[in-house]
């Protein structure tokens, strides 16, 4: 029996070490936990000084983010991969257990490993050559082996494996899952396919999640999937009325169903809110508004349109465009007392952009048809004449009045 | 096999290693230099300096300068003249738009220095710690040039000249 008590001295030594790491902890506040954590973090710009130690700004900033991160519920291990992630590795006091910096873990073990083989080596010469007293039980000389270097081994392993509170499932440093945010904004870029994929991840993670809801409505509707983009558009409304992006594509798709009154309220309501520069560019790049004011004045729904274009020019009254439709309009009433409003806001469109071709070709035809301006007429010509590419409708329009040849 | 030629190999080996990972991993300044790059921009969503609330997800659709100042950086008071040069040489087309940040100072000497040194735009003072953190700033100044779509298209360590922006802005742009 004597001959196995150094096997369990090894036994109960590194079951002892073993236990006393991964015991379960008395519970810690809030505040020993972001100390313990800052504790094992590097402060970025110091040299030898720990967040918890270093008085720096930006030391100082990643305590309070680490407790608030703590007082949110964030684990260790998501706090420590969160701030890794953002600093670099460098800044981690526990190494990570993948890739090369892993090797931090094995090289102790195989010097231990090979500390015992030298220390046997050794000692065996100084025996003369004899087998060693401590290895020389008959024929259990492999497992002994075994048992001696695998139980510091498997130590060493777990202790690694449980180090910073780091748990077998945690996700390794620097690996943090993508938030919804940086799901929205990597889906701006991806192929449609993808898109629809990243979008429904967030709406996965937040179901209420209206910017998902609104461009995975509008990457439908662009690749003919009709009903799916409704029900999108719908839903994000009905969310958030006041989500700005919702509006233009929701009225886009209304405009294309024909349903010009429901178009023009959402864009009614979208000036009434604070949109993003992409938005009103898209808006007006795509000219939705002029084209659903036109739509309703073709269908003898002038006040509809007019209030439609006057919404836009409130908000921005420098739309040489919205001036230039909505005298259009005006004029197409061939109403004695509209066709001076006509021409006060063809004229403020143009004094604004003096090349506007709408402003320009609508100007030269009130000119010529309404007012029997011809030497008018003819000056509008002449600069419409000037533009490059100019729009292909316009020139047609134009041409059916005999304006231009 | 010899016991002391045994170790020997296994220590040759395992310094090898050691020398190639030491060897073959970016410097901390490499990362420093370029991380973020190619990101999607962290959120900043903070107060400014008159109490409003700013979010870089409004800017969407245009080129936006996001720097980290600081009022007590030197560096930051010498690239302030250029910044307000690249604000007002971009005012009219209003195609970029700045936005600064001020770390570890106090609202007041943020507001004093902007008084005395020009530049209109937004500058945010309350809940900026979580912005550098979230953004990786060690040290001010740092600046990054973000995207229309959201990401981060480059980063400068250090001060910025208006030459260094334009030219940082046409290689994003070509890209």
């Amino acid at each position: 029996m004597t001959r196995y008590r150094w096997i369990l001295l090894v036994a109960v030594v590194f079951g002892a070490i073993i236990f006393s790491e991964l015991a379960e902890k008395p519970a810690l506040t809030n505040a020993d936990k972001v100390h313990r954590i800052a504790d094992d973090l590097a402060c970025p710009v110091c040299d030898g000084q720990s967040v918890a130690e270093s008085d720096v700004p930006i030391a100082k900033a990643i305590r309070t983010e680490i407790a608030r991160m703590v007082d949110e519920g964030f684990t260790d291990s998501a706090i420590r991969a969160d701030l890794v992630s953002r600093f670099g590795e460098d800044i981690d006091y526990t190494p990570k257990r993948s890739g090369l910096t892993g090797l931090v873990w094995v090289i102790p073990i195989l010097a231990g490993v090979l500390a015992v083989f030298l220390l046997a080596s050794t000692l065996k010469k100084w025996q003369g050559g004899k087998p060693l007293k401590v290895i020389t039980i008959k024929n259990r000389r492999l497992p002994v082996l075994v048992f001696v270097l695998g139980v510091p081994v498997a130590a060493w392993i777990l202790i690694a494996q449980f180090t910073g509170n780091r748990g077998v499932n945690d996700f390794p440093t620097g690996d943090i899952p993508s938030s919804t945010r940086t799901l929205l904004i990597e889906a701006q870029t991806a192929s449609d396919e993808n898109k629809i994929l990243l979008y429904n991840e967030v709406l996965v993670i937040q179901p209420s999640n209206v910017e998902a809801l609104t461009y995975r409505g509008w990457t439908f509707w662009r690749t003919g999937s009709s009903e799916a983009a409704r029900n999108d558009f719908s839903t994000a409304i009905e969310i958030d009325p006041t989500y700005p992006d919702v509006r233009v594509f929701r009225a886009s798709q209304l405009f294309a169903d024909g349903d010009y009154e429901e178009a023009s309220e959402n864009v009614i309501a979208l000036d009434g809110l604070e949109a993003p520069p992409i938005v009103w560019d898209l808006l007006s790049n795509s000219k939705l508004r002029e084209r659903i004011a036109s739509a309703l004045a073709a269908q003898g729904e002038l006040v509809e349109a007019l209030q439609l274009l006057d919404s836009g020019i409130l908000r921005d009254g420098e739309d040489a465009s919205l001036l230039a439709e909505r005298g259009w309009l005006l004029a197409n009433t061939f109403e004695t007392n509209l066709i001076e409003a006509a021409v006060e806001s063809l004229d403020t469109a143009l004094s604004l952009d003096p090349m506007h071709p709408n402003a320009l070709a609508y100007r030269a035809l009130v000119r010529f048809v309404l007012l029997e301006d011809q030497q008018g007429a003819e000056s509008d010509i002449e600069k419409f004449e000037d533009l490059i590419n100019p729009p292909e409708l316009l020139v047609q329009l134009l041409e059916t009045q005999g304006l231009l040849n | 096999m010899n016991p002391i030629r045994v170790t020997a190999v296994v220590v040759g080996v395992v310094v090898l290693i050691l020398v190639g990972v030491l060897a073959t991993r970016d410097s901390g300044d490499d990362r420093m230099n370029t991380y973020l790059v190619g990101e999607a921009a962290p959120q900043i969503l903070a107060q400014t300096s008159e109490g409003e609330l700013w979010d870089l997800d409004n800017q969407r659709g245009r080129w936006v300068v996001v720097n980290f100042f600081s009022t007590t950086c030197i560096p930051c008071i010498q690239e302030h003249p250029h910044l307000v040069n690249f604000a007002e040489s971009h005012k009219q087309d209003d195609d970029v738009r700045i936005v600064t940040i001020s770390f570890s100072d106090t609202e007041a000497a943020v507001q004093e220095f902007f008084r005395l040194n020009g530049g209109d735009w937004p500058v945010l003072t309350s809940g900026t710690e979580r912005v550098a953190v979230d953004w990786g700033v060690v040290a001010v100044p740092e600046s990054y040039l973000v995207s229309p779509a959201g990401f981060v298209a480059a980063k400068v360590v250090g001060g910025v000249t208006q030459d260094y922006l334009e030219d940082l802005l046409l290689e994003a742009r070509s890209r």
